[in-house]
């Protein structure tokens, strides 16, 4: 229950209102909307150039690709992380995220953005066995270019699912648009709906199909973190061995996930005039989530760290060396204050969580320092001269490598196509769930407690 | 045979029709109750069908976990290389792989489960109003002629806003 006033926002309660509101997203913004589109096509194409230019040139030197394997990682870890914000509240029961859970499942299917992405890694990426040797990997007696096939595999598989949960829980509104549009956006619809009529068995397994892909969504996304981080950065270092990393790797995801919905969140809340549906309620809970996931990164971060430090043998001086103190220095300490220092700074203070834009600026520090962290664990990684790959620990520390045209080019583009899909997506697909908010409105109700505000909410399931 | 639907705008009188129908004679599964939201299973007295769509991903893991554990052992058999005194078979590599197949097999199968179990395509969805997303609730029944006049009585006396016939 709540006693601030602010928190008495309610959608509308008439479903008609609610479903025109809704589905007016999808038709609002033309001009601008598609002027962005054209613009983010075109960056999105100079990503593509960028890869191409990189693979052209520099295919033949593995030190070359950090920042490509970087952003990699940093788009998983930032849009694909971003369904778990849904998934997380849907196990508990939470009824507050239900404004908010369209929108992570809409930025969950960015993931043919890594598959891309991936492609030209193909070709750098070193097999396990070179020159007789065998690199020090998860794959011990498996097939040379194993991480290649099954990593790939992966990220096809997360964004399969990604967009198996994004169509579970639009399907009802498909059928809404079906039944309240015209011409070819009905066409579209009403072949997306499938001939949804809101039956009971269909009710019934709507609630179990997406229960079922979040709970995959949840089990592939931690297994490709583990895939990516190990395959990607980890067994490229001689005598990194490191039992936390892919739990840190798939943590900075759920960080930068809860970053990303709040941004989106915060955009849409602004653009499309959603005051009433995407409250103060949903910062304030999205900004403790994210306030507990920066402190769960130093808490991983610090429990690898201090083994490294203490242990001091030659291995553990070279992780050191090339990931801490060594070429991306800067990178870590901006890695840290943005992933840690600044969030945890800003958001430890209950005025600041408890508002709509502190959430949001919180998001945009983590979201930096998730970007930072990525280029601090696989830029020097990659940069790793490929005949020492197989040492017992790293004797030659590499130099700081800068990113290049191209590196800057398919950052420009990946970071591009995130918002170029969700912006194409969200043509068709509300960013509010009708049925969500219809059923909503349903089980929650505003309730006033002599002079405090609450509410009151039903949990039949 | 023909179909009914019934529209109501409250939720109570929707709930009534369901029961006058119930008590009326017709079969349980003949008649339903279409919503625009998800309202609580049972809230209108409706026959609340066993699915099997759990079966799928079950299945699906099965079929997963069985191609991938012949896919790893009859590869490494098939090249028995040892090295270093180890095992052929080399249990923690296969982990991966037989994780990923299975997650991968269950994912498709529920994909296909969720299509079956939910009845889509829905290619004949019979009677049918739009206002259904806007607050309304429909009770559809599928009637023989000769009992479509009690279907429809059943129907206007629980206070249906329009009957609808298909």
């Amino acid at each position: 229950m709540s006693t601030n006033e602010e928190h008495f926002h309610w959608p509308p309660s008439d479903p008609k209102v609610v479903k025109e509101e809704l589905i007016s997203s999808t038709k609002r913004g033309g001009g601008f909307i598609k002027k962005s589109i054209w613009v983010l096509s075109l960056l999105s194409i100079l990503g593509i150039v960028g890869l191409l230019g990189k693979l052209f040139l520099e295919s033949n030197d593995q030190t070359q690709w950090g920042y490509i394997a970087a952003i990699l990682a940093f788009i998983l870890s930032t849009a694909s992380g971003a369904p778990m914000v849904a998934v997380a509240p849907l196990i508990a029961k939470a009824n507050w995220a239900r404004p908010i859970s369209r929108i992570a499942h809409i930025i969950g299917v960015v993931g043919i953005v890594n598959i891309i992405i991936m492609i030209p890694l193909l070709w750098v990426l070193p097999p396990l066995v070179v020159e007789g040797a065998r690199r020090r990997s998860i794959w011990f007696e498996a097939p040379n270019y194993s991480p290649h096939f099954w990593d790939t595999l992966s990220l096809i598989m997360l964004a399969i699912v990604g967009v198996a949960l994004l169509y579970s829980s639009a399907l009802p509104d498909f059928a809404t648009i079906r039944d309240n549009s015209s011409g070819t956006k009905k066409r579209i619809a009403g072949f997306l709906a499938r001939g949804f009529v809101g039956s009971t068995v269909q009710w019934s397994t709507l609630r179990m199909r997406i229960g079922m892909m979040s709970t995959f969504y949840f089990f592939t996304l931690i297994f490709v973190h583990t895939l990516i981080s190990i395959d990607l950065s980890l067994s490229m270092v001689p005598g990194w061995r490191d039992a936390i990393y892919p739990m840190a790797h798939a943590m900075g995801g759920i960080q930068g996930g809860i970053a990303s919905v709040i941004i989106v969140a915060w955009i849409v809340r602004k653009y499309f005039g959603y005051e009433n549906y995407i409250t103060i309620n949903q910062f304030w809970a999205l900004g403790r989530l994210m306030f507990a996931a920066s402190l769960m990164w130093i808490y991983f971060f610090y429990s690898a760290f201090i083994v490294f430090w203490y242990g001091r043998s030659m291995s553990d001086t070279a992780w050191l060396d090339l990931l801490i103190r060594g070429p991306m220095m800067y990178v870590f300490i901006l890695g840290m204050l943005f992933s840690f220092i600044f969030p945890w700074w800003w958001l430890i203070w209950n005025k600041v969580r408890n508002s709509v834009n502190g959430p949001f600026y919180g998001a945009i520090l983590a979201i930096l320092g998730v970007f930072f962290e990525r280029v601090r664990l696989y830029v020097p990684a990659w940069s790793v001269d490929p005949s020492l790959i197989h040492d017992k620990w790293l004797k030659v520390i590499p130099k700081t490598l800068f990113p290049d045209i191209w590196d800057i080019l398919v950052l420009v583009g990946a970071v591009s196509s995130v918002f170029l899909i969700v912006m194409i997506v969200s043509r068709i697909v509300p960013f509010i769930g009708v049925w969500e908010i219809q059923q909503f409105n349903l089980l929650a109700k505003p309730v006033k407690y002599i002079k405090a505000h609450g509410v009151r909410v039903a949990k039949p399931d | 045979m023909k179909s009914l639907l019934g529209l109501y705008l409250d939720p109570n009188d929707a709930a009534n029709a369901m029961d006058g129908l119930k008590e009326g004679g017709f079969e349980v599964g003949t008649f339903d109750v279409l919503t625009g939201t998800p309202y609580p299973e049972g809230a209108f007295g409706e026959h609340v069908p066993q699915h099997r769509l759990f079966r799928f991903p079950a299945f699906g893991a099965i079929i997963g976990f069985s191609l991938s554990l012949f896919l790893t052992t009859a590869t490494q058999l098939a090249y028995p290389l040892i090295t270093g005194g180890k095992p052929i078979l080399s249990i923690f590599a296969m982990l991966i792989i037989m994780y990923e197949m299975t997650m991968l097999s269950a994912v498709i199968f529920s994909v296909i489960g969720i299509i079956f179990e939910s009845r889509l395509p829905n290619i004949a969805p019979g009677v049918y109003d739009p206002r259904i997303t806007e607050g309304y609730i429909g009770v559809v029944i599928s009637v023989e002629d000769s009992d479509l006049n009690k279907a429809k009585k059943i129907l206007e006396k629980s206070g249906s806003e329009e009957i609808k016939e298909a």
